[in-house]
């Protein structure tokens, strides 16, 4: 029920807008998708955040995930293969991960263009919250169609100097598309990611269903959240690496 | 057949429901058809025309290519791997330059300039300042060709370019141009009149304001070309462009032609200029063009000049020029002498018409030609091909019966080819099969006899070709006694009647019918063309150089079409503008060109259709492009020609080729125009531009498959796309376009044959892309969807989900791909890998599909039959669905025994560890623990040495036999039933020692548990078990085995979809 009202506000406060003005500036978009995630106020407030779900990767292949996070920068990503569980894991200073597949599960150091994706993951609130404080650059290019939506276009350029651009439905002021670079073991790889099927999980809209491929070719991966749960009580051991063997991996 | 059945049912069944008239309009946009894309089939085996080659030297090379037709494409390493850069623009590529301080700012000249009768035309000037990633046009929109771009090399803002301008019309955006501010502004700064455009542009590298340029008058018409005349000439600026002076001085006096103009870089003052004239020859000059003297006037340099008009000097030898020609020529003694470098050794397309050489090192040469792009490292002695650019250039294009079905098609300067439609791994270059040379245009299988085709290369010539043998039958039809000379057009139509199986149409002046597969012809028409002789001027066409290949052929027919369902009823376009009918079989001949409204006498007809739903009904395309009108013109008749209704809308942009009606939804029509795809569902009444996955290239031809119900294009620059499945096309109605959210039905689906192939080809070659193996599932969506969940589930006959997959959301149509199979296996962990990462195939059926959008659901049906090549027998596939569900199964109990024994163990650790150390009830515990403990091992791996360990247990067994059955299609090896009883059987034994240890000491346990006060150990139930599974998998649905590669997939997907 409170994802109906969130919305209708939403709706709402845009429709009033839309007959209001005719060209937004950055502030008035931001604020509206503050406003419209449920608020810049609730968003900081969060705390910790445990998503579940599946990742499908075309063709039938698919894998569970757990991926935990703790304010302000910690973060957690298992996922499961035929019962096996690697893990992804950043503690705010050391990256590391544990994968089990091919014999070892000991937990090693990530690599470094790993972490520096997944510190970058450990933004939970995202690029355009707080953007000044954190030495991004957001511009807003224009009003482009995302596969035949009207979207505003932002352009963040972060504080390492990566670009990537967000669009916001221009109706509902929600990301519905991001698009970037990404290097992966040591290639550039532009991406374009769809974000959908919002719905409000403790005073907050949160997408439900991402898809992600790299951009201009065919497959790609979607995740589906079964579960959304903010301000859950995570030990701050969960992310930190652990000293011994096998201690990492889930006890099996 | 069950197929075209299911088509026909469903067809009738929409028929009676009613659909739209053409009067309402159903009111569509491109995005319409939202994630409705076709798949682009290439093939890369032959390229297309390459035009241009610009490239920053450097580690990698960066490389651009500009194509005749198939847009810009880049390669960021040195021309392993190509992307098209250029796809929503004109495809038709003049010049392209990079900018030599700036290398992220690239320039386009769009419109070729080698200006053969199949030439297309551009639209200005593009800049991008991204390396290509976004173009924006910057101007000179009305030029239509582009030769030349000269970049400043020390001041990005200052940009020439060299416009040779309309070729089919007089006009006045063509000369040098020259802009100050990149692109802002543009001055007309060389110009000599309206017939008149620059031909090649030339900068000296040291001193960027001498310029010069070569100066061409040139004019098209259908029937006649003209290079040269009294405007032509050789001018050199040296202030920047700002003033022009003619170069004279030893160049030829009377009339000149194309002009070609290279500057020495490694000593400026050596310029050399090629000149068409009454004798063609290259010119050298050593004083900046002064004075020229002629040093050579062979074949090598002087070869149809209208087309080959390249000069490239070597950047470290101003005596070493190259001639990119016929062959590559080149001269190392200043032009005095020429030579072929590919002589002894060398295998490359003819007809060159770009070159770069990589200034750090001369050896390194790219050459584009009418076939694609050759790379040598040894200064064109040895080329290697680059396998990766599918720019072919179709005429025309066919399709076989056979499973899967072949294409077939014609390409300009590149033969006739036959390839499959989908391959295992994929369509690589290796499956294409030539079957005719030359030019080729149309080609069709004989319906009974698939392995002989009609094929047939310029000006008419005819063969059928037994494509097992590779012989070749000439079946040209001859002038009988007392008949005129036959005229062909340069691409002679070929017609099969649609009523009569072996009767074959082809078209000179007169119609020509066989009804012996072209061993026979007999004449059924007079000349059905004006017959002007005005309009027969081929062997005087050229201008300067006589140039009579047939490309010039006219007063010929064009287009052919029997009507389905009424033999004798024939129409037949011609190039000079008749539109002939007759309806008794070729007695007698109308001419109905008058009846079609608004339309310049002349206009060549490109394509009549008559259709298969309505007698009388045909649509028309004619095409005056060649006339310089760009107008789109389509018409319709219901009456035999009667009257005509126009049926071109704002909405069409580009002269027309070719319209096709759906052969099962009369209103379902397809449009190609030289700037792309355009679909009509109402009749023509309204249309837009298919976009999805083909750029806006020439669509010359197409078909729609007769069984699978596929739209195969044929575009002449970027080869063969396919559009899988029109099914939910053709029940797209007004009313559905009004749900917010509708499901649409798709095609009965065949469950295809494992084909798996090991190959490791590298990465340099074109793969055109197969269907899914999948049920494509598609679905409308009003609106893009944003809240709450988008799913498809699929339950089978019993109702029972079978499967979830993930949902796309935008606006339009979507489609999605379930791959038929149940969600993988369950697999207990262990210490590697099995190979079990796929769920078993579903069985063949009738699966109900219901898309859950919210709280609203909408239901359909899909249809599951065999491979239609199936060799297994209905007992023998449903035995390996037995035993593939009964493994399934068996990993799942498998896994659930390992599951359980796992926890039982860590109940007892967990309540040991909260007793004394020496107290006998956690020593109980933990040697019953240990006891659980010892039986894991010999249900899954454990060897901490991994992959190869050789730790083969139940869960690796299991998950071996389970990959042996399911990837096979029919009945399984008895070896495999046994070793499957066996493995069951060693499956259960374990299970006994595992009951047997949660029943024996458990209790005794327990009550000594509850005496301390501890929990007792709860054995997991299979009902808890599956329970657990259920909520832990949230539902969902890789052509690729799964292998290490896996798990960088997964991060890359996680990493970009959560980074925000």
């Amino acid at each position: 029920m409170r994802f109906r009202a969130v919305t209708i506000v939403v709706a709402v406060g845009a429709a009033l807008w839309a007959g209001a003005a005719p060209a937004q500036s950055l502030d008035e978009i931001l604020a509206k998708n503050y406003q419209a995630r449920g608020g810049l106020e609730r968003i900081t407030s969060v705390s910790s955040a445990r998503i579940t779900g599946t990742m499908s990767m075309g063709g039938g292949m698919e894998a569970p995930f757990v991926w935990q996070w703790k304010r302000p920068n910690k973060l957690r990503l298992e996922f499961t293969l035929q019962g096996m569980t690697g893990v992804q894991a950043y503690d705010g200073q050391t990256g590391w991960m544990v994968m089990p597949f091919m014999g070892s599960s000991d937990p090693e150091k990530m690599p470094e263009d790993q972490l520096a994706d997944i510190r970058e993951q450990a933004d939970f609130d995202g690029d355009l919250v707080n953007w000044k404080e954190k030495g991004h650059q957001v511009e807003l290019v224009g009003k482009e169609k995302v596969e035949g939506t009207d979207a505003y276009k932002l352009k963040v350029t972060k504080k390492n100097g990566d670009v990537s651009y967000v669009f916001l439905d221009a109706e509902y002021f929600l990301e519905i598309r991001g698009e970037g670079k990404r290097t992966l073991r040591g290639q550039e790889v532009e991406y374009e990611s769809s974000v959908g099927d919002y719905k409000e999980v403790g005073g907050l809209l949160i997408p439900h269903a991402m898809s992600t491929k790299a951009k201009g070719m065919p497959g790609g991966q979607t995740l589906t959240f079964s579960r959304v749960e903010l301000d859950v009580p995570l030990e701050d051991s969960l992310f930190a690496m652990p000293a011994a063997s096998k201690g990492a991996a889930p006890s099996r | 057949m069950r197929t075209v059945l299911g088509f026909v049912v469903w067809c009738a069944c929409w028929l009676a429901a009613g659909h739209v008239s053409a009067s309402e309009g159903i009111k569509i946009t491109s995005d319409t058809f939202g994630g409705l894309s076709a798949r682009a089939l290439g093939p890369a085996v032959m390229s297309g025309r390459i035009t241009a080659i610009d490239a920053v030297p450097g580690a990698p090379l960066t490389l651009y290519v500009g194509t005749a037709s198939g847009g810009v494409w880049k390669s960021s390493d040195a021309g392993t791997t190509f992307k098209p850069v250029f796809d929503e623009h004109i495809q038709s590529i003049g010049a392209l330059r990079v900018d030599p301080q700036e290398p992220r700012t690239v320039w386009v000249g769009t419109g070729e300039c080698n200006v053969r009768n199949s030439v297309s035309v551009g639209d200005g000037v593009y800049r991008s300042q991204d390396a290509g990633k976004t173009w924006q046009r910057v101007g000179l929109s009305a030029s239509e060709r582009i030769a030349a771009i000269g970049v400043h090399p020390k001041d990005s803002r200052t940009v020439y370019v060299c416009a040779l301008g309309p070729l089919w019309s007089a006009g006045e955006e063509r000369g040098v141009f020259k802009t100050t501010d990149g692109g802002t502004t543009w001055r007309k700064v060389l110009y000599v009149n309206d017939s008149t455009g620059c031909s090649d542009l030339a900068m000296d590298p040291q001193e960027p304001r001498i310029l010069y340029a070569g100066m061409w008058q040139v004019r098209r018409w259908p029937d006649f070309f003209q290079s040269g005349g009294p405007g032509s000439g050789l001018y050199r600026s040296v202030d920047g462009g700002e003033t022009w002076k003619e170069l004279t001085t030893g160049l030829p006096a009377g009339e000149k032609g194309r002009i070609a103009v290279a500057v020495a870089p490694s000593r400026p003052s050596v310029v050399y200029a090629l000149v068409e004239a009454a004798k063609t020859a290259l010119y050298r000059s050593e004083n900046l063009g002064e004075s020229f003297t002629l040093v050579n006037s062979s074949t090598n340099v002087s070869i149809r000049p209208f087309y080959f008009a390249h000069l490239v000097v070597d950047p470290s030898d101003h005596n070493t020029v190259y001639k990119p020609g016929l062959a590559l020529a080149v001269s190392t003694d200043g032009g005095a002498s020429f030579t072929l470098p590919i002589l002894g050794g060398g295998n490359v397309h003819p007809d060159h018409h770009a070159l770069w050489i990589n200034p750090r090192d001369r050896n390194e040469l790219f050459l584009g030609t009418d076939g694609g792009v050759y790379h040598s490292f040894d200064r064109g002695r040895r080329w290697r091909f680059l396998r990766s650019l599918p720019v072919a250039q179709f005429y025309h294009v066919g399709v076989d019966l056979e499973r899967p079905y072949n294409v077939y098609g014609g390409l300009q300067d590149n033969g006739t080819w036959k390839g499959p439609s989908r391959a295992p791994a994929g369509v690589q270059n290796r499956h294409w099969e030539n079957i005719g040379y030359g030019d080729g245009f149309w080609a069709f299988p004989d319906p009974e006899d698939p392995r002989r085709v009609y094929v047939e290369y310029q000006g008419g010539n005819i063969l059928r070709v037994d494509t097992r043998l590779g012989e070749l039958r000439d079946i040209t039809p001859y002038a009988g006694a007392g008949e005129a000379e036959l005229r062909f057009n340069w691409n002679t139509p070929i017609h099969l009647s649609p009523n009569e199986r072996g009767t074959v149409y082809v078209g000179a002046q007169y119609l020509f019918r066989s009804r012996d597969r072209g061993d026979s012809w007999e004449r059924i028409s007079p000349d059905l063309t004006t017959n002007d002789p005005r309009r027969q001027r081929q062997k005087q066409s050229g201008g300067l150089t006589i140039d009579n290949s047939t490309a010039e052929n006219n007063t010929t027919i064009y287009a052919i079409g029997e009507a389905p369902g009424e033999p004798g009823v024939i129409w037949v376009g011609t190039d000079d503008g008749l539109l002939q009918l007759t309806r008794d079989g070729g007695r007698t001949w109308a001419n109905l060109i008058d009846r079609i409204p608004g339309v310049p006498r002349g206009t060549w007809v490109s394509s009549v259709t008559p259709s298969a739903h309505v007698r009388g009904r045909a649509y028309v395309t004619l095409d005056g492009h060649r006339s310089g009108d760009f107008a789109t013109y389509l018409f319709r008749t219901d009456d035999y020609g009667a009257t005509w209704t126009p049926l071109a809308t704002p909405e069409i942009e580009g002269y027309a080729w070719v319209i096709k009606e759906d052969p099962l939804a009369a209103n379902l029509l397809f449009l190609g125009t030289e700037f792309g795809l355009y679909v009509s569902l109402d009749g023509g009444a309204r249309w837009a531009r298919f976009a999805g996955g083909i750029p806006k290239v020439a669509v010359h031809d197409m078909v729609i498959h007769p069984r699978e119900g596929d739209l195969v294009v044929a575009t002449h620059g970027r080869g063969i796309y396919i559009l899988d499945d029109l099914t939910p096309l053709r029940a797209l109605s007004a009313a559905t376009l009004d749900e917010e959210v509708a499901l649409l039905p798709s095609r009965e689906v065949e469950i295809p044959i494992l084909a798996s192939r090991q190959e490791f080809n590298g990465d340099d070659e074109f793969v055109g892309t197969n269907p899914p193996e999948a049920a494509v599932i598609t679905y409308w969506l009003k609106k893009r969807h944003i809240f709450g969940d988008l799913k498809l589930e699929i339950y089978d006959a019993e109702g029972r989900r079978v499967s979830t997959v993930p949902a796309s959301q935008r606006a339009g149509l979507n489609r999605v791909a379930w791959p038929m199979r149940l969600p993988p296996p369950k697999l207990p962990p262990a210490s590697v890998l099995a190979p079990a990462f796929l769920g078993p195939r579903v069985a063949e059926g009738t699966y109900t599909v219901k898309l859950v959008k919210g709280a609203t659901t909408v239901a359909g049906e899909i249809t599951l039959v065999a491979d239609s090549r199936t060799p297994h027998s209905p007992e023998d596939r449903a035995a390996q669905q037995r035993l593939a569900m009964q493994l399934y199964e068996e990993l799942a109990s498998l896994t659930y025994l390992v599951d359980s024994l796992v926890e039982l163990r860590e109940q007892a650790r967990q309540r040991a560890g909260r007793l004394p150390a020496r107290d006998g009830l956690r020593r109980q515990l933990e040697a019953y623990a240990d006891e659980l403990e010892k039986i894991r091992p010999t249900l899954v791996s454990t060897s901490e040495a991994g992959w190869l360990s050789g730790d083969e247990q139940l869960r690796e067994k299991l998950a071996a036999l389970y990959s042996a059955v399911t990837n096979y299609g029919g009945r399984p090896t008895a070896s495999q039933l046994d070793r499957f009883s066996l493995l069951q059987g060693e499956l259960a034994t374990v299970r006994g020692k595992v009951e047997a240890l949660q029943g024996g000491q458990l209790p005794a346990l327990n009550s000594r548990l509850k005496t301390r006060r501890l929990e007792p150990l709860v054995p997991l139930s299979r009902e808890s078990w599956q329970a657990r599974q259920d909520t832990m998998r949230p539902d969902g649905g890789a052509r690729h085995a799964p292998s290490a590669a896996v798990f960088s997939r997964l991060f890359a997907a996680f990493t970009a979809a959560l980074l925000r």
